[in-house]
C-alpha cells in the first residue's frame, strides 16, 4: 500500500521526472551481486584445490620431488608454525607498515608536485624533464645506490617504495588536473570563486578520482619495490622471509611468504577500491549503464 | 543603470588581411528587471555575445557595463546558466546551490537559509542530498538556475538552458522559468534559437544576424502568454520571417 501511495505522490508532482526502480529489480540486482561474490570465492578456493590435487597426485605418481612444490596444506602447516612463534605476524606487520607509509608518502609528494606543476608552468618546464628521464628507470636498478646512500634502515625502503608510487601517481594527477571540464571552471568563476577557490573546489576535486586510479596503477610496482627492498639488506618483512627461506631451503616458508604477498596486495587493493566507492559516490557506477 | 552594451566588437579570425568580426558594433541598453531574448541562427554571434557578457571573452572594441561598472572577467554579479547544466558532480544539490554564498564567505546558517529557499523556489524539495548524476535533465537545469539565483546576481545570463531538454520538459520548464522570473524580477539575457520560446518569455527580443542587431522587438503581451493567441502567432511569424530572412522572398524574386 505504501508503495502505491508513494507512486501516487510522484504522479501528482508530474513535473518531477522521478524514476523509481521497482523492488523486483532491486531483488534481482542483489541476487546477481550475491552470485558474483560466490563466483569470486569459488575461484580462489578452486585454485588452491587444483594445486593441492596436483600435490596429492604427485605423491601417488612420484613425478618430482614434492619438496620443490609445497602443497597448500604444507604451506598452511608452515604458516601455523610461524604464527605460533610470532615471526609470521611480525613480518607481515612490518611489510604492511612499509607499503602503507611508502605509498602514502609517494602519493602525497606526487599530489604536491602536481599542484606546483599546474600552478607554476616554469617549475614544470624546469623539473619535469628530469622526472621523465629517471621515471622509466626500474627502481630495482636504483636500490643498491639508495642502500649505499641511506643505509639498510627503514628510510631506504620507504624511499624506494615512495619513489615508485610517486612517478606513476604524478602523471595521473597531472592528467586529472589538466582534464578538468573548462565549463566547471567557468561556472565556478561566475559564482564568484577566486582562482584559489577554483583550484581547491574544482580542479583538485575533479582530479581526485584520477589520483586514486594512479595509486591503483602504481600498486603492483610499489609492491615489487617493497619485496626487492626487503630482499636486499633487510632482516624483516616478507621479502626477507623469501630470501631467508632460500638460504635454508625451506620451500614451505618461501611459498607462505609468496602467498602472503598476494593476499596483502589483494587486501590493499580492496581497501583502496572501498575508499574510492565512498569518496566518489557522486560518480554513477558503470554497472548502471544498462540494467 | 541596468545593462549596457556599447560599440561591442569581437573577432577571432583574420580573413584576407582583415579581422572578421563575429560581433560588429553592438549597442544595447537593457533596463533592470527586463527579460531579453537573443535570437539568432547558429553563427550569428549570440553565444559569443553571452560569453562576452559573462566575461569569459574580452572585447576587441567597446565595452559592457552593469550598473555603470565595466565588465572585466567573470564575476558573481552576472550569474550564468549553461545549456549543459555544468553542475559540480562532486557536490550535492544543496552544496551546488550553496556554492556562491559559500565562496563569498557567508555563514553556515545563512547558506542553509538560502539553499532551502531556492530549493523550494525551483520545486526540488526532497532532493537536497542528491548528486547531480542522479537527476534528470530538467531537474539538473532547475538546480543550475537555483545555483545562479542563490548568488543574487544583478543579471542572469542563460545560454540556451532548455536546449538539451526534451519537448515536454522544455514546455514545462518555460512556464517554470516565467514563474521563477516573476518571483525574483532579475534582469535576464536569454539565448535561444526557438522563436516561440522567445515570444513566450521575453519582454523584448533581439535578433542577431551576422554579428549585428537585425531587429529589436518589444513583445507587448500580457503574461502568462498563450501560444495559440492571434497576437502571439503574429509575433512568431514576424520573427520567423526575419530569421529566415529573405531566403524565401529571394527565391520568389529569382
Amino acid at each position: 500500500m505504501t508503495s502505491i501511495a508513494i507512486k501516487g505522490d510522484y504522479l501528482e508532482k508530474g513535473h518531477m521526472e522521478a524514476t523509481k526502480s521497482s523492488t523486483h529489480n532491486i531483488d534481482r540486482k542483489n541476487a546477481e551481486k550475491r552470485n558474483l561474490s560466490i563466483l569470486r570465492v569459488s575461484s580462489i578456493l578452486g585454485f588452491f584445490l587444483i594445486w593441492q590435487s596436483i600435490g596429492w597426485l604427485n605423491e601417488a605418481m612420484t613425478w618430482f620431488n614434492p619438496v620443490y612444490l609445497p602443497t597448500p596444506l604444507a604451506i598452511l602447516q608452515a604458516g601455523i608454525e610461524m604464527a605460533a612463534d610470532g615471526t609470521l605476524w611480525a613480518n607481515i606487520f612490518i611489510s604492511l607498515q612499509r607499503i602503507f607509509a611508502g605509498v602514502f608518502i609517494g602519493t602525497l609528494l606526487a599530489f604536491i608536485v602536481a599542484i606546483l606543476f599546474v600552478k607554476f608552468k616554469k617549475v614544470k618546464a624546469l623539473i619535469n624533464p628530469i622526472f621523465n628521464f629517471i621515471g622509466p628507470i626500474p627502481v630495482i636498478a636504483l636500490l643498491p645506490a639508495v642502500v649505499i646512500w641511506f643505509g639498510i634502515g627503514e628510510s631506504s625502503k620507504l624511499i624506494i617504495i615512495a619513489f615508485s608510487t610517486f612517478m606513476v601517481v604524478l602523471s595521473y594527477a597531472l592528467d586529472g588536473m589538466k582534464n578538468t571540464d573548462p565549463l566547471l571552471i567557468r561556472s565556478a568563476m561566475s559564482l564568484g570563486a577566486n582562482s584559489y577557490q577554483v583550484f581547491t573546489k574544482v580542479i583538485i576535486k575533479s582530479a581526485m578520482p584520477n589520483i586514486f586510479s594512479g595509486i591503483k596503477a602504481s600498486l603492483s610496482g610499489s609492491f615489487a619495490a617493497m619485496v626487492v627492498a626487503e630482499m636486499m639488506g633487510a632482516t624483516s618483512g616478507l621479502g626477507y622471509v623469501i630470501i631467508n627461506a632460500k638460504a635454508w631451503f625451506k620451500m614451505n616458508n618461501m611459498f607462505l611468504a609468496i602467498v602472503m604477498i598476494g593476499l596483502l596486495y589483494t587486501l590493499f587493493y580492496f581497501i583502496i577500491t572501498m575508499l574510492e566507492g565512498y569518496l566518489f559516490r557522486w560518480k554513477g557506477s558503470v554497472d548502471n549503464a544498462i540494467e | 543603470m541596468g545593462l549596457q552594451i556599447n560599440n561591442l566588437c569581437k573577432g577571432f579570425d583574420v580573413v584576407n588581411g582583415q579581422m572578421k568580426y563575429v560581433l560588429n558594433n553592438i549597442n544595447l541598453k537593457i533596463e533592470t528587471g527586463q527579460f531579453i531574448c537573443i535570437l539568432g541562427k547558429s553563427g550569428s554571434g549570440k553565444s559569443t555575445l553571452l560569453n562576452l557578457l559573462a566575461g569569459y571573452l574580452k572585447a576587441d572594441l567597446g565595452n559592457i557595463t552593469v550598473d555603470d561598472v565595466i565588465v572585466d572577467g567573470p564575476d558573481a554579479d552576472r550569474g550564468v546558466v549553461f545549456q549543459h547544466h555544468a553542475l559540480f558532480p562532486w557536490f550535492t544539490v544543496e552544496e551546488n546551490i550553496g556554492f556562491g554564498p559559500k565562496v563569498a564567505g557567508q555563514s553556515k546558517e545563512e547558506i542553509k537559509k538560502l539553499t532551502d529557499y531556492y530549493i523550494d523556489l525551483v520545486g526540488l524539495d526532497g532532493y537536497a542530498e542528491k548528486y547531480p548524476n542522479s537527476l534528470s535533465g530538467g531537474m539538473a537545469q532547475r538546480v543550475g538556475i537555483a545555483r545562479a539565483l542563490a548568488n543574487d546576481p544583478k543579471v542572469l545570463l542563460m545560454d540556451e538552458p532548455l536546449g538539451a531538454l526534451d519537448a515536454l520538459t522544455r514546455d514545462n520548464m518555460r512556464k517554470e522559468l516565467e514563474r521563477i522570473w516573476s518571483a525574483t524580477k532579475k534582469t535576464v539575457v536569454f539565448i535561444t534559437h526557438s522563436v516561440p520560446e522567445a515570444v513566450y518569455l521575453a519582454d523584448r527580443v533581439i535578433v542577431l544576424k551576422e554579428g549585428q542587431v537585425d531587429m529589436d522587438l518589444k513583445i507587448d503581451l500580457p503574461r502568462p502568454r498563450d501560444a495559440g493567441d492571434a497576437k502571439f502567432v503574429s509575433y512568431v511569424t514576424k520573427l520567423e520571417e526575419k530569421l529566415t530572412d529573405g531566403a524565401i522572398t529571394e527565391m520568389i524574386n529569382e
